[in-house]
């Protein structure tokens, strides 16, 4: 089976049309690693100028109520991820620009795609677009006169002839291309390795080695496919029209249709009927600004009980900044209800998606690659969720400041120095580590080795059918 | 050999091919599919209108029952006063929108980037966050929807390739190429008049579908639109087919071909668009509106902390006829109109900055249309995006629309403080009326 193999690269490092491709498609991978790695560098230095802005102005605060601190508010920006360089997901589409105030938890905004004319629909130059898209058919084109190549010319009865089965020669086949892909892509990482030696950390690591894994179970399966198609048909033309037929399927029609199905079968609601939902909730609740508001003189007399005292002058604390928290977290409550209905409803189309991976292995390599490169939906809610906790902490810090930092009810002049304002830390994105979200893509992952299996068992028992003539 | 008696042999061969049969029916079910996502986009996008009108008007009629009662405003909010200009133009319910365009149907362009209404307010701007596209799943929106344009603009050059392959490769292989060429006196007119059949096949097929499309939305109301996206696909058409006529011409098998068809569409589908979408990222990064930012921040607090000279200025520069109000001379009520009036202070510096962020897009786009002439795809899916109205450049129309109506708004509030009118119903209609024409 080894001298197959190594024969079968022999033949191909013979072929000057071979050697030209590879060399013009490596030219191109290393093209698109240099640019994504470029392109990520560049927009972190972006980012970490817009952070530094953004924090700078609220250290710079001199004096100001804490209150009107919360209403000041900070802004949170996307970041960006070494990994994205490899596969960019959803970075393009989702917002950049997320404002942290009191009283409402925002939505992410300003897009990529929203500051310019329509381009690409297959996304930019990034490593994913050619190791999803085009090394497939890379694969596909050298494999699908591989054995009926061998069948015209008669070297198949040759080879078993001399004692070769015929499922050892397909095998045989299927890895010499298989290894091929698996050149380009050990190429990919290792570039991007190279080039980002300094950064690189055991999540990276494992996260690239998850992806690599991906990549290498559908290119054995569209491998095995094309070289049995080619073994079992006696016209290589009928071969590569059927394997291209079932890339576009795959790759093209099934995402789009299966992902536009999802989203029918598990809708979420539109922006005016969630914001309408979340605004009658929210009336429901205590308004921290509206002393005359029933709920906060509920809680007036409830504090005033607990305090032993007749009037808010009589506190030792002042009661607006309580009423002001009480309103925080109700309203934290029911950005919790709906925010949290979304997430839900977003997780189950995610899960429905994922089982199209059944009939598409391109799904779980998409979703999969996207999941291991940190650049998904699932890792954009995660760090939506983060910037949220992190409004949560910066209000109640402001609020309780207000409540118990020596001012009395009803004294709004009352103002805090720079060295509080200074004191609240800023948001420091944590990235998801690997362990915690692998669970979320083990269906992707044993689709993926599933089809292989299937494939092989196909390749087993057709490879008997098999004419060698 | 005539170009008759070719396309009957062409329609003979076509007829007893399963493979190319099945190639065009998938062509169809796929366009079929997406005609339906463009009109139910345009189904959602209008009953969202049309429930945003119905809310607007019961809004309104909230507020006119405060006139009827003789009541100031909502009974939890007592510092409300709707007979004063400030308070009244903030209740006016006014909503703009970007109604769907019915050419929706055939190409839904950018229009799932952007939010289509807009709740216009004092303080509002074209940037705010509302202005967000509606809620969808992120993997969905990357991914693209499956609409009609996709269908033409890629997998129609796929299409096309099933069904040309294997001309003259085909009869090379089997030997009787020579015998072909002696029969029809020239070889491209061969291959030209089998390559016209199956355009014309094609282009019966697209207007057949969008005869379709046009049953499912009022297409025909738009003037000229269905023509003009059917001019647009029939040149994409043509496009391909002569970069496929010339590889049939010089090619000599049918791998060879086939390959070659798929490389070049490879190239236009997704290298080249992916290495300029690429070059505009380094080129212009993302813009993270840190001079929006500013504004909302520290130039509203420079605003508000200014001298009341400087504000004044200000105000009367911008508006010189409040200068002769009784207001301007009355050292009391210019207090509260001066206070009020701030907001169109603050408006002036929100365009000053949205100027530089348009003219930061507005390069992009230059450089992205400078590359036309090797992006071909981009060239005709944009072309089709302002067919449809989806392209960037009518949300920037409706942006600037949005602006206009906050200008209308502000000024409107501010002369009608500074000349103390006094609001009552017929006055509370007039605002309507006028803020959403």
């Amino acid at each position: 089976m080894l001298q197959i193999i190594k024969n079968e690269w022999r033949f191909l490092i013979r072929s000057r049309i071979f050697l030209g491709i590879s060399i013009a498609f490596i030219s191109i991978l290393l093209v698109s690693v240099f640019l994504g790695n470029y392109q990520t560098r560049k927009q972190e230095q972006t980012h970490k100028s817009a952070k530094d802005h953004v924090r700078q102005q609220w250290v710079s605060i001199d004096e100001m109520n804490p209150h009107s601190a919360a209403h000041y508010g900070t802004y949170v920006f996307k970041p960006t991820n070494l990994l994205n360089s490899l596969d960019e997901g959803v970075n393009s589409v989702t917002g950049n620009v997320l404002r942290v105030e009191g009283h409402v938890q925002n939505e992410i905004v300003h897009s990529e795609a929203s500051q310019m004319q329509a381009i690409s629909r297959f996304g930019k130059l990034k490593p994913s677009l050619l190791l999803q898209y085009i090394v497939p058919l890379l694969l596909i084109f050298l494999a699908f006169n591989s054995v009926s190549d061998e069948k015209q010319s008669g070297r198949l009865k040759l080879l078993v002839l001399q004692g070769a089965k015929p499922l050892q020669i397909i095998l045989s086949k299927i890895l010499s291309v298989w290894l091929y892909g698996m050149m380009l892509l050990t190429f990919v990482l290792s570039v991007y390795s190279i080039l980002n030696f300094q950064s690189l950390t055991t999540d990276i690591l494992t996260r690239t080695g998850l992806f690599f894994l991906s990549y290498t179970l559908y290119y054995f399966i569209i491998s095995a496919i094309t070289v049995y198609f080619s073994a079992r048909w006696q016209n290589a033309t009928l071969a590569l029209t059927s394997m291209l037929g079932i890339w576009i399927i795959w790759t093209i029609f099934l995402p789009n249709i299966l992902m536009s199905s999802a989203e029918k079968w598990h809708p979420l609601p539109s922006r005016n009927q969630f914001q309408s939902a979340m605004k009658e909730d929210r009336s429901k609740g205590l308004d921290g600004h509206n002393p005359k508001d029933k709920r906060a003189i509920a809680l007036k007399e409830k504090v005033l009980k607990e305090y032993g005292v007749d009037s808010l002058s009589q506190l030792p604390i002042n009661f607006d900044g309580m009423r002001m928290q009480a309103d925080e977290e109700y309203g934290n409550s029911v950005w919790d209800k709906h925010f949290g209905n979304n997430r839900k409803i977003l997780r189950k189309q995610k899960q429905s998606f994922q089982l199209g991976g059944i009939v598409n292995p391109f799904i779980s390599l998409q979703n999969s690659s996207m999941g291991f490169m940190a650049s998904d939906n699932l890792h954009h809610q995660e760090f939506l969720l983060q910037v949220e906790n992190y409004r949560r902490f910066f209000i109640k810090t402001l609020n309780d400041k207000q409540t118990f930092g020596g001012s009395k009810t009803g004294n709004w002049r009352w103002k805090e120095d720079n060295a509080f304002f200074k004191s609240i830390p800023d948001f420091n994105y944590k990235p998801t580590q690997v362990s915690v979200i692998l669970s979320n893509y083990l269906l992707d992952l044993a689709l993926l080795i599933l089809w292989s299996i299937i494939v092989i068992v196909i390749i087993y028992f057709g490879t008997k059918k098999i004419q060698i003539v | 050999m005539r170009s008759l008696s070719i396309f009957i042999y062409e329609w003979k061969h076509f007829v007893s091919s399963p493979f190319k049969i099945i190639a065009l029916l998938l062509f169809l079910i796929a366009s079929i599919y997406g005609l339906h996502n463009g009109a139910d986009l345009y189904m959602q996008q209008s009953n969202e209108i049309e429930r945003l009108n119905q809310k607007a008007k019961e809004e309104k009629e909230t507020i006119l029952s405060y006139f009827d009662k003789s009541e100031k405003g909502p009974k939890n909010r007592p510092w409300v006063d709707v007979t004063t200009p400030f308070w009244s133009i903030w209740y006016t319910p006014t909503y703009h929108f970007k109604k769907p365009s019915p050419t929706i149907v055939y190409n839904i362009g950018q229009a799932e980037q952007y939010g289509f209404y807009k709740k216009i307010g004092m303080y509002s701007s074209p940037y705010d966050a509302d202005m967000a596209k509606e809620i969808a799943n992120p993997e969905r929106i990357q991914s693209g929807t499956l609409d009609f344009s996709f269908v033409v603009l890629f997998l129609m050059p796929l299409l096309l390739l099933v069904l040309l392959y294997n001309i003259k490769g085909s009869e090379a292989e089997q030997g009787f190429l020579p015998l072909i060429f002696v029969q029809t006196g020239s070889k491209n007119w061969w291959i030209l008049s089998r390559t016209v059949f199956y355009t014309i096949l094609l282009l019966f097929s697209l207007l057949g579908l969008m005869l379709y499309g046009a049953t499912l939305t009022k297409v025909f109301e738009v003037d000229n639109a269905f023509w003009t996206i059917f001019l647009h696909l029939t040149i994409y058409l043509v496009f391909w087919v002569v970069l496929y006529f010339l590889i049939l011409k010089y090619g000599k098998n049918i791998i060879s071909n086939t390959l070659q068809m798929i490389g070049i569409w490879l190239l236009f589908a997704f290298i080249i668009p992916a290495v300029v979408h690429q070059w505009i990222s380094i080129e212009k990064p993302t813009n993270l509106m840190i001079d929006l930012i500013d504004i909302k921040r520290d130039k509203t607090d420079e605003i508000y902390e200014q001298s009341n000279t400087d504000t004044d200025n200000q105000i009367f520069n911008l508006y010189p006829s409040l200068k002769q109000t009784k207001t301007a001379q009355d050292t009391i009520a210019i207090k509260e109109a001066r206070n009020d009036s701030r907001i169109a202070l603050i408006n002036v510096a929100m365009k000053n900055a949205i100027s530089k962020l348009e003219e930061d897009n507005l390069t992009k786009n230059e450089l992205i249309s400078k590359t036309y002439w090797l992006n071909p795809l981009t060239y005709f899916q944009n072309k089709l995006n302002h067919s449809s109205k989806t392209h960037y450049d009518d949300y920037q129309t409706y942006r600037n629309d949005i602006q206009n109506l906050v200008d209308k708004r502000i000024k409107i509030m501010v002369s009608d403080i500074w000349n103390n009118v006094k609001v009552d119903k017929t006055k509370y209609l007039e605002y309507n009326k006028t803020l959403n024409k």
